[in-house]
């Protein structure tokens, strides 16, 4: 079984590196020290499975979990305290670790990794978990996207508005377009509602872009965007926008 | 709204006040300004009344003159100015109702001009009593509301005592330290023994100091050190820090445990964040009568976001503003890439 380590602390990928040295038929393929690097790392060697420190520079673990897409090897999380995480590891039976890492848990753990690798058992929705996980009362602060190889880290005040596609997301940033695999009401649930109402069935638009609303027949209506770009409105979605903004 | 009408029991009292008033002066028109009994009574009461409703606009003035706060010739003035004005009015009124009251034909009784000194006289008596019984009033609440906000401001350190008592036992850095521990174990044992005489070092320390109201400067630093020492292990080359502490600052009071939350910050969410590190820079010195301390970080613009609840700051202000009052303040400077905090206090002893 081939393993990457992700932590940002030197020692404690060395105490890892050390415990999985006395466990047999485990091979560690690399090291990395921050979110980016992890998700590189994970795409160039491919391992079996990731030992995932949650709170690191660029990304969190979370963050790193959702990019690595359809097919994310399995993914064993490490944290020193995080009741947030911890519950949600429990409810989506996501296998983690608790620092200072015990050889005895960690033998488990593996144990379990290689069940896992032999059943198949599909690995947790990434989406699901991060949504899980979060600390009661935030909203999503920031998206992240995959495109061509590179990651964009879109932070959700710069987002203009949102376009569902066939079955994707269009995040839309000052005229540029990013793709992302989601859906419409999977977003509309993390975003905070006070910033961003679904006006229409296929948008989502941040209420601080907003111009002016133009009637543009009967029971329909036009955002127009401050750049100028306009929206088609549905009637709910003009209802939800009036409340807000009053 | 006006503080009569906030309770019945003071209506009816301030009513009862003004009533006896009205008594009061209908028995000095009967006796000394020779009226009939029963048109006294019925001359009397009303105005009475009437001088005790236009009494209550003196509130208003109570509060915008505060007594201490404007020099004794100007409040004497104005209130001479709303006395004379409001006296007028009165009799202006009292006038309009004794010519009502007048059987219909007969003409003002002879000695109705006798009866006008007798009326200036106990208008302004009764004038004087109700700017004194607002004065009382006014005072009154003041102490009410001083109760309350002391009140309000022990309520605010007993909070602030339990949250730090809750941070000092940071269950991240202690588990952290611990998987560092574990760490040096197999590597370096030396380095594993000097970790755990930090961690005791800083444990103790902080379970002494958080028992104290208030301690020296100097105390906080070396705990901060302490801190800091730990973190480096976990956080090597990552980790710079810099000290510059003015020596005529060292003795001056500050809560226990007031800068430790912000060097945890410091480090959690700026420098833990940077792939290349960052330095962690303290400063304490003398500015303008008062002691500034800093604590500044450098951060990513582009750090994942906070999985922690931030209780930190607030907390550090709160505990600043209940040992130092009003003189006291708390900034935060929040940049792209750097981020802040500095702390005004007075400089005290510790007692």
């Amino acid at each position: 079984m081939r393993a990457l380590i992700v932590d940002d602390e030197t020692l404690a990928r060395q105490l890892m590196l050390e415990h999985l040295g006395q466990i047999p038929n485990i091979e560690v393929v690399g090291q990395a020290s921050n979110g980016f690097e992890a998700v590189k790392l994970a795409e160039e060697l491919n391992p079996d499975v990731i030992f995932l420190d949650i709170q690191m520079p660029k990304l969190t673990g979370f963050e790193v979990l959702e990019l690595l897409g359809e097919r994310p090897p399995a993914v064993v999380f490490c944290t020193a305290y995080d009741e947030f995480a911890l519950r949600a590891f429990e409810v989506h039976a996501v296998d983690y670790l608790l620092k200072p890492v015990e050889p005895a848990r960690l033998a488990a753990a593996v144990e379990r990794v290689r069940e896992r690798l032999a059943n198949r058992t599909p690995p947790p929705s990434a989406q699901a978990l991060s949504v899980a996980a979060r600390p009661p009362g935030k909203m999503l602060e920031r998206v992240l996207i995959r495109q061509e190889g590179r990651v964009h880290v879109l932070p959700i005040e710069r987002i203009d508005f949102v376009q569902a596609q066939d079955d994707y997301l269009e995040f839309v940033v000052g005229g540029k377009r990013y793709r992302k695999q989601q859906t419409m009401s999977d977003l509309e649930s993390q975003i905070d509602p006070t910033r961003f109402v679904r006006i229409h069935r296929s948008f989502i638009l941040n209420i601080e872009r907003l111009a002016r609303i133009d009637l543009y027949g009967k029971d329909s209506w036009l955002a127009v965007l401050a750049d100028g770009t306009k929206l088609p409105m549905s009637r709910t979605g003009h209802a939800k926008l009036k409340e807000l903004i009053g | 709204m006006h503080p009569i009408f906030v309770r019945r029991s003071r209506l009816i009292l301030y009513l009862s006040v003004w009533i006896a008033f009205g008594l009061l002066l209908s028995v000095v028109l009967i006796f000394g300004g020779r009226a009939p009994a029963l048109w006294s009574f019925e001359f009397a009461m009303p105005i009475a009344l009437a001088l005790g409703l236009q009494s209550l606009s003196f509130w208003y003035l109570v509060q915008a003159l505060p007594p201490g706060q404007v020099s004794p010739w100007r409040m004497a003035l104005i209130w001479c100015v709303a006395g004379i004005g409001s006296l007028v009015i009165w009799l202006i009124v009292a006038y309009g109702w004794a010519l009502f009251l007048l059987p219909p034909g007969e003409d003002y009784p002879d000695n109705a001009m006798g009866t006008l000194p007798l009326l200036i006289f106990a208008g302004a008596i009764g004038i004087m009593l109700a700017v004194l019984g607002h004065y009382l009033v006014g005072a009154f609440q003041r102490s009410l509301d001083a109760e309350k906000r002391a009140l309000e401001l022990q309520v605010l350190a007993r909070e602030a005592e339990l949250k730090s008592l809750r941070a000092q036992l940071d269950p991240h850095f202690l588990f952290n330290s611990l998987n560092s521990v574990a760490a040096l174990i197999g590597q370096d044992p030396a380095a594993a023994r000097q970790m755990c005489f930090l961690m005791a070092q800083f444990f103790r320390k902080s379970l002494t100091l958080a028992r104290e109201r208030a301690i020296p400067l100097a105390e906080e630093i070396t705990l901060v050190e302490t801190f800091l020492a730990i973190e480096r292990v976990r956080f090597g080359e990552r980790l710079r820090t810099k000290f510059d502490v003015a020596e005529d600052v060292r003795d001056v009071a500050v809560p226990p445990l007031v800068l430790q939350p912000l060097v945890e910050n410091a480090v959690h969410h700026g420098v833990a964040h940077m792939l290349e590190g960052g330095e962690v820079c303290v400063s304490a010195r003398r500015r303008e009568g008062l002691v500034e301390i800093v604590v500044e970080n450098p951060c990513d613009p582009d750090r994942p976001p906070s999985r922690g609840t931030g209780v930190g700051l607030s907390n550090v202000r709160s505990r600043i503003e209940t040992l130092a009052g009003t003189r006291a303040s708390v900034d935060v400077d929040a940049r792209e890439t750097s981020f802040r905090v500095s702390i005004l206090l007075p400089a005290m002893n510790p007692a």
